[in-house]
């Protein structure tokens, strides 16, 4: 029943994706970056919420929100501000997890994250309630009377916590202290989780690009302008309020709570919280075939140290040898790896990677497939280029790729094909090599564009060799939903390629000659 | 370069985000409702020590003696807290009906009330009666006074200060039975408020200004 809903969030999340590409571009798509814009969100709601603590009277709660919101100026738009931050921190982070679940990112490696996520994401919606009885009127007043009426069904206090709102005496100061408390100290906390759902990636990216953290701002900004965010009535424990407005990004469940007793309430949020947390179980898979972990062959390794360098996971380490030679030797963590395959095409000599999908593996692909139907096209008027893609790449544009004449071969990730494959392809006849990436902000192999393009253009380890014309590689940006945009850059790309001299066939060659060579000398470095 | 192509997406983008936003700021105060929109409420809500029923004995002086010295005492008690019915009647029909304790596991703590009953607005009778349960005489709730010997050496002027303690635990103790009996109009959305008034020791209405004791 997961898998069957699995297979269908999947789709879903691709045609939103593929919406969002089409408005906004891959670059700019905020669905790719839902993570990040929540971090954007939360650097918002603590700027602004520095100002409205300052504001802010424990002793008279709702006078001092009525007075910050009659300040045109500045009190208004900043409170809305803060309280729209807080509706799309919480939107944004319920997409990010919504997107690792039908990209099956939620589990194995990845648990830690997705639980940190989970507390995060909860810790948020805890900030938000308290935020909101801060306030003190009549949706303050309701949201902490059905908190105190769950509360109360518990055997904490002595004395009903729905007494405070009884009527008998004002609400006391030290009510809106402890709430206020518990608002400032939780973002500790939130920091904590943060931390703790970066914990395991290297180089974590935490925000988007600059422009978009800034559009995000711009618009909570317009938005708090155009839209203030309205004061209800004050809190009136003597009056039964008819209606009041509920914040639905946040407290969507209250109108329903309301309706059950305290004990349903609390088993249905068991069994919700119990279900996220079971959700790196229930989306476990055999880590078998494309899911198996790299694996390093010490024979091959050289001890240069860069596939823990390029490692997005941080999943390998440099150990000592247990044989005679002189240097370290990689050694992958399996419950640490995510089976990317980066590291295999970050291995000049080809000694680490998953199973299948190795360099050297990469390499035997492109001899029993890619070379022969290179040498068949090679007869034909306009010889075939080859394409290179991610395994997730939308099957459309590779459909569409094919019926334009290119030889289009997957990889795992973009980050995993080894450039010596690159080289391969060329010296097997292609006039070209076009290698498509994911959107960098869509990876599931994280780093997946920026390392091939270091390694291709850059002189990254494991670089493509100097011998290679580069006028002849290209990387371009495969986005669901812009199948113009993927059409458009091969056909630069083969218009480009056609311009060149034809490339003298070289045969089958042994690309890995050199790294064989150096490995058996003890090293690259 | 701009094209035509790119200031058409740029306005979707634009409108699409307005959109988005004006969601976010919609969805941020949605009205629904709570109460419902003829409806007043009679709230019950007051914390009170509840009484203490103890058979009390005075020690022998052979019995204090055999005590060591810090632990002669010379009156011992041993009783349980009162529980308390409450019934609340609304124009004569009966709202509630229920037995309050005190609370802690021994029920000899506070005891703290809070309940409401839906009221349809109009003059309505209240009738409430809140009383104990447990008969008991005024010597087991005061305790023996009888003390054998006069307050002389370590018990000097000792029966006067248990008297006074016992006598205070008697007054912060809420009445053996308390009741109220009035009519009052609810106005919709009112919220009528009875509670202990520990001073008066007995139950008082609070209401909002918008609503009237009828005399």
């Amino acid at each position: 029943m997961t898998t069957r809903r699995l297979r269908l969030a999947r789709p879903t999340l691709a045609a939103l994706d593929a919406v969002a590409n089409r408005v906004y571009g891959w670059r700019w798509n905020p669905i790719y970056q839902s993570g990040t814009v929540a971090v954007v969100t939360l650097l918002v709601l603590l700027a602004t919420g520095l100002y409205l603590l300052l504001v802010y009277r424990l002793g008279a709660p709702f006078a001092s929100v009525e007075r910050i919101t009659q300040d045109l100026w500045l009190g208004r738009w900043l409170r809305s501000l803060h309280r729209y931050a807080s509706d799309a921190f919480v939107i944004a982070a319920v997409v990010h997890a919504w997107r690792m679940l039908a990209q099956r990112r939620s589990w194995g490696p990845r648990t830690l994250a997705w639980v940190s996520g989970g507390v995060v994401l909860a810790a948020g919606l805890v900030e938000a309630w308290t935020g909101f009885v801060m306030v003190w009127d009549a949706f303050a007043e309701r949201l902490a009377r059905e908190g105190a009426r769950l509360f109360d069904a518990l055997p904490i206090f002595s004395e009903p916590l729905s007494r405070i709102f009884a009527g008998e005496v004002a609400v006391p100061s030290a009510f809106f202290f402890v709430n206020l408390f518990v608002h400032i100290g939780l973002p500790l906390g939130l920091g904590v989780g943060l931390w703790l759902h970066v914990s395991r990636l290297a180089r974590p990216t935490l925000l988007p690009p600059r422009t978009l953290s800034w559009a995000v701002v711009a618009a909570l900004t317009v938005a708090a302008i155009v839209w203030p965010a309205p004061l209800a009535d004050a809190a009136d424990p003597l009056r039964l309020a008819v209606a009041t407005p509920i914040n639905l990004a946040t407290a969507w469940w209250l109108p329903w709570s309301e309706q059950l007793p305290p004990l349903t309430v609390f088993a249905l949020a068991t069994v919700v919280a119990l279900a996220f947390l079971l959700v790196p179980s229930l989306t476990a898979r055999a880590r078998t075939g494309m899911l198996a972990p790299s694996v390093v062959d010490p024979r091959l390794c050289t001890g240069c140290n860069q596939c823990p360098q390029d490692c997005p996971w941080e999943a390998i380490t440099m150990v000592a040898r247990t044989d005679d030679r002189p240097t370290l030797v990689a050694l992958v963590d399996p419950a640490l790896c995510v089976s990317c395959g980066i590291c295999a095409g970050s291995c000049a000599p080809m000694g680490v990677g998953p199973v299948g999908s190795s360099g050297r593996d990469q390499l035997d692909a492109i001899r029993l497939s890619t070379v022969p139907a290179l040498r068949v096209s090679s007869d034909a008027p306009i010889p075939s280029n080859v394409v290179f893609c991610c395994a997730e790449a939308p099957a459309s544009h590779r459909e569409a790729l094919r019926a334009r004449g290119a030889l289009v071969r997957e990889v795992r990730c973009a980050g995993n094909l080894h450039s010596s494959a690159v080289e391969l392809a060329l010296r097997g006849g292609a006039p070209g090599v076009m290698v498509f990436a994911c959107p960098p902000r869509d990876c599931a192999g994280r780093e997946g564009p920026k390392w091939l393009g270091e390694r291709l253009f850059n002189e990254r380890e494991a670089e493509l060799q100097p011998r290679v014309d580069r006028r002849r590689v290209r990387v371009g940006t495969m986005a669901g939903g812009d199948l113009r945009g993927t059409l458009q850059a091969f056909d630069d790309f083969a218009r480009d390629v056609a311009t060149l001299a034809p490339l003298p066939v070289s045969g089958d060659q042994d690309v890995t000659q050199d790294c064989v060579t150096s490995a058996d000398a003890g090293g690259r470095e | 370069m701009i094209t035509a192509r790119t200031v058409i997406r740029a306005v979707v983008a634009l409108a699409v985000t307005a959109a988005g936003l004006a969601a976010l700021a919609a969805a941020s105060a949605v009205r629904l409702p709570w109460h419902g929109a003829n409806t007043a409420a009679l709230r019950l809500s007051w914390s009170a020590h509840p009484e203490r029923i103890e058979v009390c004995r005075a020690l022998s002086k052979a019995e204090v003696e055999a005590r060591n010295e810090h632990m002669r005492q010379r009156v011992e008690c041993d009783g349980k807290a009162a529980t308390y019915a409450l019934r609340v009647r609304v124009d004569g029909a009966l709202l509630g009906d229920e037995v309050v304790q005190g609370g802690g596991l021994r029920h000899d703590r506070p005891m703290h009330l809070l309940q409401s009953y839906a009221v349809s607005p109009g003059v309505r009778r209240i009738q409430l009666e809140f009383s104990r349960r447990e008969r008991a005489s005024d010597d087991s709730l005061r305790g023996a006074a009888a003390v054998p010997d006069a307050d002389t050496g370590i018990f000097a002027g000792r029966a006067a200060r248990e008297a006074s303690e016992r006598g205070r635990l008697t007054r912060a103790a809420v009445p053996p039975r308390l009741t109220l009996d009035t009519a009052i109009t609810f106005a919709p959305q009112q919220v009528v408020l009875v509670t202990f008034d520990p001073d008066g020791r007995r139950l008082v209405l609070r209401v909002d200004t918008a609503s009237r004791r009828v005399p």
